[in-house]
């Protein structure tokens, strides 16, 4: 399908691929923005949750009354008073069912489970209160497991009562075809990819206000995904959806850790029920550390065959998730699967058989984070072929090139089954290369004379899955979005869609869309996103599809519209429809010199005067539009292979880096990126999804990382001193650019770029300090690279002249 | 996030203060509160009455002399920084002060404050050992003066008795012609040392004369280099750095492990900032 772009435009001055500037950022930036914690209720009463001590235990008794005692505190509320409330749904049939409570009931499984709410007068005193309670709980503690090993060894303690291990899953492919390449290659090899345990960490914490007034709960949640609170609430607290309102206000960022519902999205809009008083509950940092998901840890043990002239003729990885306890809704499985389906990045590699195994371990339950498993797999991949063409002498730029998706190869099917419908994968490659050249030449200059700095270059070339389905994740939803557009009787546009605004531009987005389809100025076109009174149902933002989901489907409602209005237009100039134009704001009769008709005219007519409409129309003018991508496919074919993405997009990362070989310190001195999200609907937007999405991986490369105590499964962390979250001191310089290759089967060819940024660094940072060190023959197989690690890989290299005192002696 | 219930109490005199944080078992005094009120909101710590100190006559100043530096109790780190004598007198204060935190946190942030909490991670309190600082102590029992290297017992642990407030310290010039060089290894711009290393180098005609060297982020003290300061004597940019580094790591053999960082990597690293520092004070040396 050939894209006509052009067709849809309606506004001399084209605002689609410009960079409008942000109309979302005035609140935010003045302190005028309104976040869940602004709401203010009068009567509002403050809930706390008590969280487990213990990593794991049987909670054999709550002492509540010194709590009760203290003055101000309204309640406490532990899971026998829920009772009434339906557990989390366990929507996905091939994973193991944990019957999430709200509260936990009578054992918890990591730190941080909330299993009492204390519900005061002010957040102080509900704080006294919850260490009273804290204080007056007895534990029965049970052993732990804190890692994979320990979770899988023979007898190890199981988790779920009603499992017989800790796998949630364990799913195989079996592809003689690669069985043979082993058989047939010159060499093979063994290595473990260890990825570290994260969480998306938006600057607001999650948080929830509960009210019911005449019957409707009115929940404001800093969620992701306000339709599903919705239907969560409703389900799980036995009330109609109508009378169930989720309210999305100013939201600090998400990064996936708000695509889930958590106990606290019940929990609270229950204490408003339950005492007929409005509740808040707003999260503090420290428990946002443990109570929000966490995610990215996997390991991968991986068998290579390749031959000797660098080809790679087969993988076998086995990719191991630790789920923490599992105890999220919707469950934290997803991201396995997608780094199993991604691995092969931008190159054509067939040959991979891949396991996808789940275990539980009682930590924090892990969940959804922008990348959603797409880095932990670049990361293998990188690290395989730079392996391999050490191995064998090969060039490391070279053999990429030689693996590339090619020109013209498109569409693509990757190995499990994903339709790789365009990109510009060898292309991007290509000038990454060039814009990295000047940057490697000016660090080798700037260090020329210090003997203890090393100079490294490290590549990631990625495929970012965008507008996927959600069946697999959820088990229930499906993958679509709607939007709705009105034109009002003074000419105004309204624009409303599911989905949500999260800080990523999607109200600017829907602006310029809707203004070129409609011939107006943005200025004209009011959107209302996310909330599920004035919305139509949507997913919400998760998975890189505001874009592809919110133009398509405002699109297709612009379309709509245009179809009536064209139609009232041409019965006011008395012309044939097909004669009517429309540009900037008014519809003429092409060629002719006749006044013209505004819109302002025509929605007086659909509204009000009805006598100008023509004989027989339905007075009106509001259309919906429920984008849904024809190739989207929700469940695996009989093959068991599944393209779950409505297209792909992709990216080629170079990283150039200063080692300073006594330290370990590494420096990222230039970072190039070349990105393909197809048509790019505002430029600046796209590059600050890019320039975040680095700044996150980079995180993840170098810096966070949640350490747990191996005997106790207690956290080794609770604030930002412990978990080192990247600042703009850490955060380099960035040279951006693009291709644009359109998404065949989106109307506009938009696709997706929320998540790419993250998919590179940890691959490219380990890459550019093994190729630093190669004299040490460095290979680094784990993140993040830290000062410890990077001199670790060194003196297990055991090289003369390594030695701290380094510094050129 | 939020403390257990505290008084609080502005007293406007060092005797005033003395007496309020007599008044009860859990009192602490509060300056900078950069460490002490974030523990609060993790109810850490366990306070009563709170002692702002902020706003007791005479202690926001900061006083340069040829002899040395004079900071008072509720003087910033900023003040010290801004302040036009401090770096020609003392130029390790400047040099450590701009390992401090950020920009915000030294706004707010005292001098004697971070001697007070004695992170063991922090800068100050490894200059003031390294310098022979001398802390003002006021207590109900009158005032005394203690050597900074008495003065820090353990982490989090100083020789400030219940009831005492430091309400000022000297730190005196360094021996002329030396160099105070303050460097580190942090995680992040702005971090806690998770090694670091405050050396007053003395050089003659492209040697190394003398040295005082005093490790941070090793132990539970600022660790004084005492065999590396024996092996610095005479050492030369063009001598070998074994020698040095290996004394360095036989001081800070048992540096502690954490979660940033192991103990052989504190060792290694402090070494290698020793090194450093000896040949960017020989280099300044040729250079003046």
């Amino acid at each position: 399908m050939s894209l006509d772009i052009d067709s849809h435009i309606r506004h001399s001055t084209r605002h689609i691929g410009r960079s409008v500037p942000r109309r979302e950022d005035r609140g935010p930036l003045t302190g005028r923005g309104r976040y869940v914690a602004d709401i203010k209720i009068v009567g509002m009463l403050e809930v706390v949750l008590v969280r487990s001590i213990e990593a794991h235990a049987r909670i054999v008794s709550i002492d509540t009354s010194e709590a009760l005692a203290v003055e101000g505190v309204q309640a406490v509320f532990t899971a026998a008073d829920l009772a009434d409330v339906k557990t989390f749904p366990d929507y996905i049939p091939y994973i193991g069912p944990v019957k999430q409570r709200p509260l936990a009931e009578d054992r918890v499984r990591y730190v941080g489970a909330p299993y009492a709410a204390v519900v005061a007068v002010d957040r102080y005193i509900a704080e006294d209160a919850a260490a009273l309670v804290a204080a007056g709980t007895t534990y029965e503690p049970l052993p732990t497991v804190a890692d994979l090993d320990q979770a899988l060894a023979p007898g190890a303690p199981t988790l779920h009562d009603h499992w017989e291990s800790n796998y949630s899953f364990d799913v195989a492919t079996h592809k003689p075809e690669v069985d043979h390449a082993f058989e047939q290659a010159d060499h093979t090899f063994s290595e473990t990819y260890v990825s570290q345990r994260q969480t998306g960490l938006p600057m607001e914490t999650r948080g929830v206000v509960a009210d019911i007034t005449d019957g409707t709960l009115t929940v404001w949640s800093s969620t992701q995904s306000p339709h599903m609170v919705r239907s969560t609430v409703a389900l799980m607290l036995g009330m109609p959806e109508p009378q169930v309102r989720v309210v999305h206000p100013t939201i600090g960022g998400g990064f996936g850790t708000k695509t889930h519902i958590y106990p606290e999205d019940i929990v609270v809009p229950w204490i408003a029920r339950r005492l007929d008083q409005p509740a808040r509950w707003i999260e503090d940092r420290m428990e946002n550390l443990v109570a929000s998901v966490h995610a990215r840890e996997q390991r991968h043990d991986v068998e290579v065959a390749y031959d000797d002239d660098g080809t790679i003729r087969g993988v076998r990885c086995a990719s191991m998730l630790d789920m923490g306890s599992g105890e999220i809704f919707m469950p934290g499985t997803a991201p396995v699967f997608v780094t199993n389906a991604c691995i092969t990045g931008g190159y054509d590699f067939p040959n991979m058989q891949a396991r996808t195994i789940g275990v539980v371990t009682n930590k924090t339950p892990a969940g959804a984070y922008r990348g959603f498993g797409i880095p932990e797999g670049a990361f293998v991949m990188e690290r395989i072929i730079d392996r391999v063409a050490r191995l064998t002498g090969t060039d490391r730029v070279e053999l990429r090139r030689r693996m590339l998706v090619r020109p013209g190869q498109t569409p693509y099917v990757m190995h499990g089954g994903g339709r790789l419908d365009s990109g510009s994968h060898t292309e991007s490659f290509e000038r990454a290369l060039e814009m990295a050249q000047p940057a490697l030449e000016r660090a080798r200059a700037r260090y020329a004379g210090d003997p203890d700095v090393r100079v490294g270059v490290g590549f990631s070339n990625y495929v970012e899955p965008t507008s996927p389905s959600y069946h697999l994740t959820t088990g229930h939803w499906g993958g679509g979005d709607a939007a709705t557009v009105r034109v009002d009787p003074d000419g105004s546009v309204r624009v409303a869609a599911g989905l949500s605004a999260i800080g990523q531009g999607a109200e600017t987005t829907a602006a310029q869309l809707a203004a070129d389809a409609l011939g107006v100025s943005p200025e004209n076109v009011t959107v209302v996103l996310g909330d599920t009174e004035r919305a139509p149902y949507g997913l919400g933002s998760w998975g890189s599809r505001g874009a592809m989901m919110l133009t398509g489907s405002v699109l297709l409602a612009s379309e709509r519209l245009m179809d009536k209005a064209r139609a009232i237009a041409a019965h006011m100039l008395e012309a044939a429809e097909a004669d009517i134009v429309l540009t900037d704001g008014a519809f003429h009769v092409a060629g002719s010199d006749q006044p013209s008709v505004s819109w302002a005219e025509v929605g007086t007519a659909a509204w009000i005067r009805y006598v100008d409409l023509p004989d027989g129309m339905e007075p009106g003018l509001e259309t919906s539009g429920y984008f849904h991508p024809e190739n989207l496919q929700h469940q695996l074919d009989d093959t068991g292979k599944i393209n779950a993405a409505a297209s792909w997009s992709n990216g080629a990362h170079i990283g150039v880096v200063s080692v300073r070989v006594s330290t370990g310190e590494v420096r990222i001195e230039d970072y190039v990126v070349v990105h393909d999200c197809g048509t790019v609907i505002n430029p600046a937007l796209v590059e600050g999804q890019v320039h975040g999405g680095v700044a996150q991986g980079i995180a993840g490369a170098m810096y966070e990382h949640f350490q747990y105590d191996p005997d106790t499964a207690n956290p080794r962390f609770a604030s930002f001193m412990d978990y080192l979250v990247p600042t703009c001191a850490e955060v380099p310089r960035m040279e951006v650019d693009h291709f644009e290759s359109p998404a065949p089967e989106q109307p506009l060819g938009v696709k997706g770029c929320g998540e790419g940024g993250t998919v590179g660094p940890p691959a490219v940072v380990a890459g550019a300090v093994s190729d630093a060190l190669s004299e040490w023959g460095v290979d680094l197989t784990e993140c993040p690279v830290t000062p410890v690690a990077v001199r670790a890989a060194i003196r297990s290299a055991g090289a003369a002249g390594a030695g701290a005192a380094g510094a050129g002696s | 996030m939020k403390p257990a219930p505290f008084d609080y109490c502005r007293p406007s005199t060092v005797a005033e203060a003395v007496e309020a944080l007599n008044s009860t078992e859990s009192s602490r005094v509060l300056a900078g509160g950069q460490s002490l009120i974030p523990a609060m909101n993790f109810r850490l710590t366990d306070v009563s009455v709170l002692v702002d100190i902020g706003h007791v006559e005479g202690l926001d100043t900061v006083a340069c002399d040829p002899g040395g530096v004079t900071v008072g109790a509720a003087a910033t780190q900023t003040q010290v920084l801004d302040d036009d004598g401090v770096a020609g007198v003392v130029g390790g204060l400047r040099a450590a002060l701009r390992h401090v935190g950020h920009l915000q946190i030294r706004n707010r942030g005292t001098v004697c404050g971070s001697l007070a909490h004695a992170d063991p991670a922090a800068e100050l309190p490894a200059l003031a050992v390294a310098s022979g600082a001398v802390i003002a102590v006021s207590g109900p029992d009158g005032e005394r003066r203690v050597d900074a290297g008495d003065f820090f017992i353990g982490p989090f642990w100083t020789a400030l008795e219940d009831g005492e407030l430091i309400t000022e310290v000297r730190f005196p010039a360094p021996p002329p012609g030396s160099v105070t060089i303050v460097d580190e290894i942090s995680r992040r711009a702005g971090d806690f040392a998770v090694a670091g290393l405050v050396a007053t180098v003395q050089a003659d005609g492209g040697a190394v004369r003398s040295a005082s060297l005093v490790g941070f982020g090793l132990g539970g003290v600022p660790t004084r280099l005492e065999s590396a300061e024996a092996a610095i004597g005479g050492w030369a940019a063009d001598h070998p750095a074994e020698p040095l580094a290996e004394a360095v790591m036989a001081d800070t053999a048992d540096a502690f492990d954490d979660i940033h960082a192991t103990s052989w990597y504190r060792s290694e690293a402090v070494a290698a900032l020793t090194v450093r520092a000896a040949r960017s004070a020989l280099a300044a040396g040729e250079a003046s």
